[in-house]
């Protein structure tokens, strides 16, 4: 479906995509059903806290160079963006880059009155204050639960105040309540600053964009494209207007998974004929060898693609045969966002393992993507690679990947950011969150990550005598459940 | 400055550098009371919104019986502005009551199922019956922040759970309040260490938070021979509530002492005030000075052999730990305050008496010192980094928030309140003669690491 930038916001992946949170089946059954509506969503009448897409806009909105977003909402809907401020301020410098600066979030504060009678004036003198603070390049206003339920007319005091302020002033809409999947945060953001930050493109470029969540790691992995005669554009965290507007003359896109970044790859090949590469992404020695081929296609450079891929191949493959005679057979559990889950489960069968069940946070059935014809990365898995196994699609829903935990006892539990790798160790299950984008592309990204879990698997003292102590919270009747015992009655859209 | 000068006339109420959670971080005072657990009718990100503020990135906490993760929470929707969330809930919290071995449930409300009016009262009374009790507050964000929120939490305690009547009263028995847990990083090393303080003079302390207290702790508190409450505000309501329910007195410490003059002046009001063995108090103060120096002069020359001194401090923090820490760096360490933001949003009605404690300081001029109260928490840092501080050896005290500031300015910084950082908090606390110690060391250490160890 295509995008239309001329809308206020972006719908929500339900709306657009048939996205799901509730399944349990196989990844072949899982992948078959490949378009919007045609899969059928498992609601849940039990659920535990989750994540929102409102949280998810708003940080990926402050992360970028010269931002400001003012939060229409009450003074919690801000809360978790601290989190995202000192992780920005974390990353590697490089010369020349700005003095470290906070995340600029400002919130408005809607109150128990403004409930009642509106808190437009609030919100406009909170973003002319805001902008005379800290003079930023662009504001964003988000709207939340709150003032959407309250009727705010949130886009007329935008264009008021863009008027008055001369500077961008756009709304990312990401209300928690209009989407069961914090995804949709993301695609609130794409839509935005694709509004404000992409124009006409001059020409085009030698250049490739990169969408993600950080730059971390591109230092390995710049080399290989420069072969390409290729420069990444990092549209991440920190990520300027002016990278935004060369990222319109590049030959191609792709992103660190689908979640984050279908939306501006797809904005970039529907406006300006950037192409997107969706179908392979180039985690791992498999991912990397078609992503690279594909790209030496693009540029017509199919012979040194052929060569760099040989090589790297070559100066890793002793590491990974090492690796893989220690790894071989051990058994695991993915829990992770629904891009990275089904990379790493082919990452994880590259180095021997057994991946017995996988949990992805959501499922798209379909992206946004013009070119129809190319399959997402997990389909492509499950076509050309035979990949297939257990798979489930939970929203973070701890209480149900706990007994999945307890179904499969698994050697250990690779997730990331969602409190599953500590309910693993609490119950004597090794566990890592993984690293994502750069730092797992291609043979070298295979050898760190083989690396890293030899070491978890390495000494396990401490996970057992801390597992060893833990008594369940829970009932026996919870203890005894099917995983898949959560799901309301009907099956509903 | 002069922007900053006609914000404050102007009394904006938006913020930025968020130290405070909203009011559902009232499930953060359930949480911490062992084996209870909130079921929120909230949508489905706002624990995630208070977490950070007040456990993750606030030194690294998370829950202890149950992880956050595995909250109940009925994630509201869309559909439930419509239809309302009411029956979702009562099917949650039934769920709840089979799936987890829980000894308290409280469902609590955020703001949009507060908005379109669902009735968590009623759907708690549907389970008077239950196994265990099933109690309510509504939380909504935009009504409060979490410390209003802590308040919700224990005032439902007290209301709909705790007896309406005492039992046999302990006289030594000394209920403990004031300390916000999570909210406060360093509470859980606090209350530890002030339960064998308090045990050490002869009390019977009674804490209701963190390990093997719990519900039997909350049983105990009508029984008590007096509260002590230990903040300049926060749970001065709740000590009234249960002195007009029980009786109870309650002794009011407005500070969580840090050092020695304040520790000793806190033991003292604390002998007197429940009658107890002045002699074994003064014995228990001099023993714990002397040993505080001894540790003081064997770093002494350390901190004065060719190093300048870090002596004037801006602190960006919560009531209490402005308070106690100010007291502490001027009475102790000699250190003179340069402006302190309190910026948890005290209500107005305090105000006066917070200026009044930071009176009670020993400086020549008490008066003068700049007490800002925001909510705001950005205000600070604007401050910092439009003073000129170039002949002055100044230090920062506050969150992780003004820790970035203070490295790109390099002056001297020690997070003290939330969100503390993204790091873990551990063991640490500024609480008594050892607490002294720690904050002196973290101050120097950090002042060393900044370039303002050795003089040129
Ligand atoms: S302010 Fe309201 S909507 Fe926002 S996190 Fe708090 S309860 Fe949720």
């Amino acid at each position: 479906m295509a995008i239309d930038l001329r809308q206020t916001e972006s719908e929500t992946r339900e709306q657009r995509l048939g996205s799901i949170t509730g399944y349990d089946g196989t990844l072949e059954d899982l992948t078959s059903r490949g378009c919007a509506g045609c899969l059928k969503n498992k609601l849940r009448d039990f659920q535990t806290v989750s994540s929102c897409a409102h949280h998810h806009a708003i940080n990926q909105l402050a992360g970028l160079d010269g931002t400001l977003v003012v939060d229409h909402a009450p003074i919690g809907c801000a809360g978790a963006q601290i989190g995202f401020s000192v992780a920005k301020n974390r990353l590697p410098m490089a010369p020349g880059d700005p003095p470290l600066e906070h995340a600029k979030v400002v919130s408005s504060g809607i109150d128990e009155a403004d409930t009642i009678f509106g808190a437009i004036e609030k919100l406009k003198s909170t973003v002319r204050d805001a902008y005379r603070r800290h003079k930023p390049q662009e504001i964003y206003v988000t709207t939340s639960c709150t003032s959407a339920v309250i009727g705010e007319d949130v886009y007329s005091a935008v264009l008021e105040l863009r008027e008055e302020l001369g500077i961008p002033v756009e709304i990312a809409s990401g209300e928690g309540l209009r989407s069961k999947i914090w995804a949709s945060g993301f695609d609130s953001y794409s839509h935005a600053v694709s509004k404000v930050r992409f124009g006409k493109p001059e020409k085009k470029n030698n250049t490739i964009n990169y969408l993600g969540f950080a730059p971390s790691g591109r230092q390995f992995v710049d080399p290989l494209f420069e072969r390409l005669g290729l420069e990444v554009i990092c549209l991440t965290a920190g990520a300027t207007r002016e990278d935004f507007q060369r990222a319109t003359m590049s030959v191609a896109s792709w992103g660190q998974c689908s979640s984050q970044s279908n939306y501006i790859c797809s904005v970039l090949e529907q406006e300006y004929g950037v192409r997107y590469l969706q179908t392979h992404l180039p985690y791992g020695g498999i991912g990397f060898e078609r992503f690279f081929r594909d790209l030496g296609e693009l540029t017509g450079k199919a012979d040194i693609a052929e060569q760099v891929i040989a090589e790297e191949k070559a100066k890793y493959s002793e590491q990974i045969e090492a690796l893989k005679s220690k790894l071989t057979g051990k058994r695991a559990l993915v829990a992770l966002g629904s891009g990275f889950a089904f990379e790493y489960t082919r990452v994880l069968g590259e180095l021997g393992i057994d991946v017995v069940h996988t949990i992805a946070y959501h499922y798209d059935p379909v992206l946004d993507q013009n070119n129809i014809d190319s399959d997402l990365a997990v389909v492509a898995d499950v076509k050309e690679l035979k990949l297939n196994l257990d798979v489930s699609v939970n929203d973070a829903q701890e209480m149900e990947t706990n007994l999945l935990m307890k179904r499969y006892n698994p050697d250990f539990l690779l997730s990331r950011g969602h409190e599953a790798a500590a309910w693993a160790y609490r119950q004597g299950i090794p566990a890592m969150d993984s690293e994502i984008g750069f730092v797992i592309m291609g043979y070298r990204g295979l050898v760190e990550f083989g690396t890293t879990l030899v070491e978890l698997l390495g000494n396990t003292n401490f996970v057992r005598k801390f597992g060893a102590r833990y008594r369940s919270p829970f009932t026996r009747e919870y203890e005894n459940l099917n995983p898949f015992s959560f799901y309301r009655k009907e099956e509903a859209m | 400055m002069e922007a900053i000068a006609c914000e404050i006339e102007s009394g904006y109420a938006w913020s930025e550098q968020q130290r405070v959670g909203c009011a559902v971080g009232g499930v953060y005072t359930a949480l911490a009371i062992e084996r209870v657990l909130p079921i929120m009718h909230c949508g489905p990100g706002c624990e995630g919104n208070i977490d950070s503020v007040m456990a993750r990135t606030n030194g690294g906490q998370n829950a202890d019986t149950y992880f956050e993760s595995v909250i109940p929470s009925t994630n509201f929707c869309e559909a439930d502005v419509v239809f309302g969330g009411q029956e979702r809930l009562r099917k949650l919290v039934d769920d709840s009551l089979r799936f987890y071995d829980a000894d308290m449930f409280i469902i609590i409300d955020g703001c949009t199922a507060e908005i379109v009016g669902d009735d968590i009262e009623e759907v708690a009374r549907g389970f008077e019956d239950a196994r265990v009790p099933v109690l309510f507050a509504s939380l909504p964000g935009f009504k409060g922040n979490n410390l209003w929120g802590h308040s919700q939490i224990l005032s439902a305690i007290i209301d709909q759970y705790l007896p309406a009547q005492a039992g046999v009263i302990n006289p030594k028995q000394v209920n403990v309040l004031g300390v916000v847990p999570f909210y406060d990083t360093f509470w859980a090393a606090t209350l530890e260490k002030l339960e064998n303080t308090l045990r050490e003079l002869g009390l019977e302390p009674n804490i209701i938070y963190g390990r093997r207290h719990g519900l039997a702790n909350l049983d105990k508190i009508p029984n008590a021979g007096f509260n002590l409450v230990l903040s300049p505000w926060v749970d001065i309501d709740i000590a009234q509530k249960l002195e007009s329910k029980y009786g109870t007195p309650f002794l009011h410490y407005p500070a969580v002492p840090a050092g020695p003059t304040e520790t000793a002046k806190f033991i003292r009001a604390v002998t007197e005030y429940a009658g107890l063995d002045r002699i074994k108090a003064e014995h228990y103060i001099r023993e714990a000075e002397e040993r505080y120096y001894y540790y003081v002069n064997r770093s002494i020359r350390w901190i004065f052999t060719c190093r300048v001194q870090p002596k004037e401090f801006y602190i960006n923090s919560s009531a209490v730990q402005a308070l106690s820490l100010t007291r502490f760096l001027v009475n102790d360490l000699g250190f003179i305050p340069r402006r302190i933001f309190i910026n948890e949003n005290v209500p107005e009605e305090h105000h006066g008496t917070i200026r009044e404690y930071f009176k009670e300081l020993e400086l020549d001029d008490p008066e003068s010192i700049e007490i800002i109260f925001t909510a705001d928490g950005g205000l600070c840092d604007q401050y910092v980094k439009s003073e000129d501080t170039t002949f002055r050896k100044t230090v920062v005290l506050g969150t992780t928030w003004d820790e970035l500031t203070a490295k790109v300015l390099r002056i001297p910084f020690v997070p003290v309140s939330a969100p503390y950082g993204d790091v873990i908090v551990g063991l640490k606390t500024y609480f008594g003669y050892d607490g002294g110690l720690a904050l002196m060391t973290d101050i120097y250490n950090d002042a060393a690491n900044k370039g303002m160890g050795t003089v040129n």
